[in-house]
């Protein structure tokens, strides 16, 4: 648990955010906006991603605890503190970080209608609920619970260290019409999972003795890839070794994305995409640890019968192994991706201006625009929704602003802004979300930062 | 571009706020260090339901006047629970139904058999069917060598020998025991 919260601290230290890009998406033509719809609209002739700066994002996001709640200077105690946090959540409340460096990207006209472009970049992605009654077993016991049913099933994460290489195009179908399609070879450095788990564990007031206990319908499973070494059963300390698995280690598997965008009229556009559907197939130094069964414990009962001394500390233990068995493997496994969507609608208005494209043609735009936005990322409780209204405001030719309200599970004052200038070929851009945090960080549910630099050329 | 240039100067005061204005509250994650988990676990001990018949050897003629048991217990060789354990509060309930009184002994042997802790002996009177419940709180500072125990035996005696009981009785000694652990753990 002390690992797990000093990873938690090192996340937010970084402001590791969640993965709603609801500025990136379809804003300014960057080409990054392709990895979040791969239909967007791009009208250049070719670009190049700056090798590891082309797309920095991280961002974070806590529902249910913030840093404040249990580390403010306050003269409080920390017991207290930490108690009062873990009774205040919900079980749905969770913990969730995402980060991506893109290692290198490009893209090229293929022809009048199509754009292709690629890349690789490396991803962190995990994602975690807050086992509340777990946490509460943990820090207090089960002496002011009896009767009270702990969930094991409010253990769900997933930990996802892995490379993604990926191509895709976009194609013009006709003027209104755009489709487009990303595939991806995703390649895990590591896994840590264990999700769908079911189980109780309950002391009740009993007839037999005083207290009955019971593990109850327990189905536990966490699966591990690449953290242990299959043959040596030990934890792989060499950290080259991770990051070598994420080019094309052993751990592969495939996805996709797609996309549209329709121009309903001149000034109406809806877009939409499917991120992320696939899978990684995990076969190399796996670690599964299995808890299945049912346990119930009421104690020792004497007998009394000198003729037959009775070990009972052994025939509990027996039938703990017995009836609980506690199993490990090395079975491969398939995690899934966690699916996004994305779906906006998009009103352009004010001054029309031209501008040149790929083949020295004018397209003409607004230079404000309105619309909403909508993302769902499906995790394992429920899918996670957050809807998005914006603004986008391009100030020249070159130099172009988005700004956004966001209401999610994590706030309902979400502000973010964005900002894309090019100078000559050099393309900047950069964004930040959930602005009215800054005021006091340590309070902050969620936080994001998104930057890179690209060379585009027409 | 007068209009765009106010406009982006504008965007540029807004960013600058922002950040001048950004802050943290005053975090302190030494804090943690102060933290102890204080995890308080009950769970049923020994139970047991004595007939008179069980007081008599195997021939059913020979009264016993005492009969015990062991219960071997590893939980203080763990040494989460050894190091950790700050108080032990030990709970048992009975219900006497035989027609004399009974003595339970409760004992806590180290692997030597040697009894290392001893409680107070619970005296249960005839036909009391709703004696209070009886508690005996160990603090470990004070009584270390509990942490050498490996055994627990219970001992129930017959106080009244003069007449032998009727092995045929129906009647019982319902004895049921709970333990409660506190700990204190760094985190």
């Amino acid at each position: 648990m002390k690992k797990l919260l000093f990873l938690w601290l090192i996340l937010y230290a970084f402001k590791i955010t969640a993965q709603n890009k609801q500025i990136l998406y379809n804003f300014a033509e960057l080409p990054q906006t392709l990895l979040l719809n791969p239909a967007s609209e791009i009208n250049y002739k070719f670009h190049i991603g700056l090798p590891f700066l082309s797309n920095i994002s991280t961002q974070t996001g806590s529902k249910g605890v913030v840093l404040s709640d249990i580390f403010a200077v306050d003269n409080r105690n920390i017991n207290d503190k930490i108690a009062e946090v873990i009774s205040n959540l919900k079980p749905n409340d969770f913990i969730k970080f995402n980060s991506q460096i893109e290692i290198f990207s490009g893209g090229f006209r293929f022809d009048d209608q199509t754009y292709i472009s690629f890349g690789f970049y490396e991803e962190i992605d995990a994602f975690g609920y807050f086992p509340k009654d777990i946490l509460t077993l943990f820090t207090q016991g089960n002496d002011a619970f009896i009767n009270k049913n702990f969930r094991i099933s409010q253990i769900s994460y997933q930990l996802d260290v892995l490379g993604v290489l990926h191509a895709g195009f976009s194609k013009k179908i006709d003027e209104k019409l755009t489709l487009g399609a990303r595939f991806k070879i995703y390649s895990s450095a590591f896994n840590m999972q264990s999700t769908n788990n079911t189980g109780t564990f309950s002391t009740y007031e009993s007839t037999n003795n005083l207290y009955t206990s019971y593990l109850n319908a327990v189905k536990f499973n966490a699966r591990t890839s690449g953290l242990v070494n299959s043959e040596t059963n030990q934890y792989i300390e060499d950290t080259s070794q991770y990051l070598k698995n994420t080019f094309f280690g052993d751990n592969l598997g495939l996805g996709f994305d797609v996309g549209f965008t329709y121009q309903m009229s001149p000034q109406l556009e809806i877009s939409g995409s499917i991120l992320d559907v696939g899978f990684i197939n995990h076969k190399t130094n796996i670690k599964n640890t299995k808890v299945e069964g049912d346990f119930v414990y009421e104690g020792v009962n004497f007998t009394f019968d000198p003729d037959n001394p009775r070990n009972y500390w052994g025939e509990i233990d027996e039938r703990f192994k017995e009836q609980l068995p506690i199993t490990e493997d090395q079975e491969s496994y398939i995690s899934w991706r966690p699916t996004k969507i994305n779906a906006a609608l998009k009103y352009s208005f004010g001054e029309r201006r031209s501008k040149v494209c790929y083949d020295n043609s004018f397209k003409e735009f607004y230079t404000d625009a309105l619309g909403f936005q909508l993302h769902t990322v499906f995790r394992p409780f429920n899918p996670q929704l957050a809807f998005t209204g914006f603004y986008q405001k391009s100030i020249t030719n070159k130099l172009h602003t988005k700004f956004t309200y966001t209401v999610d599970d994590l706030s309902f004052t979400n502000i973010g802004a964005g900002l894309s200038a090019q100078i000559g070929n050099v393309n900047f851009y950069g964004m930040v979300d959930n602005l009215l945090s800054y005021r006091n960080l340590s309070a902050a549910n969620s936080l994001s930062l998104q930057l890179g630099f690209n060379l585009i050329f027409n | 571009m007068k209009y765009p240039l106010k406009f982006s100067k504008n965007v540029a005061l807004v960013l600058a706020l922002f950040i001048v204005v950004s802050c943290a509250e005053t975090l302190d994650f030494k804090q943690i260090e102060e933290y102890t988990l204080k995890p308080v676990v009950t769970a049923a001990l020994v139970s047991f339901n004595a007939k008179p018949i069980q007081f008599f050897d195997s021939s059913g003629t020979i009264q016993n006047n005492s009969v015990s048991d062991v219960f071997e217990f590893k939980g203080f060789d763990e040494s989460y629970l050894r190091n950790n354990v700050v108080k032990l509060i030990f709970n048992a309930e009975f219900k006497n139904e035989f027609d004399r009184d009974i003595t339970i002994q409760v004992d806590f042997l180290n692997r030597s058999n040697i009894i290392i802790y001893s409680f107070s002996p619970i005296f249960v009177e005839s036909f009391d069917v709703n004696p209070p419940p009886y508690e005996e709180e160990i603090i470990i500072a004070d009584n270390l060598q509990v942490l050498n125990a490996t055994q627990v035996k219970i001992t129930a005696s017959l106080e009244n020998t003069t007449t032998q009981l009727n092995p045929t009785d129906t009647s019982e000694f319902d004895f049921k025991s709970s333990v409660t652990l506190f700990i204190e753990s760094e985190f």
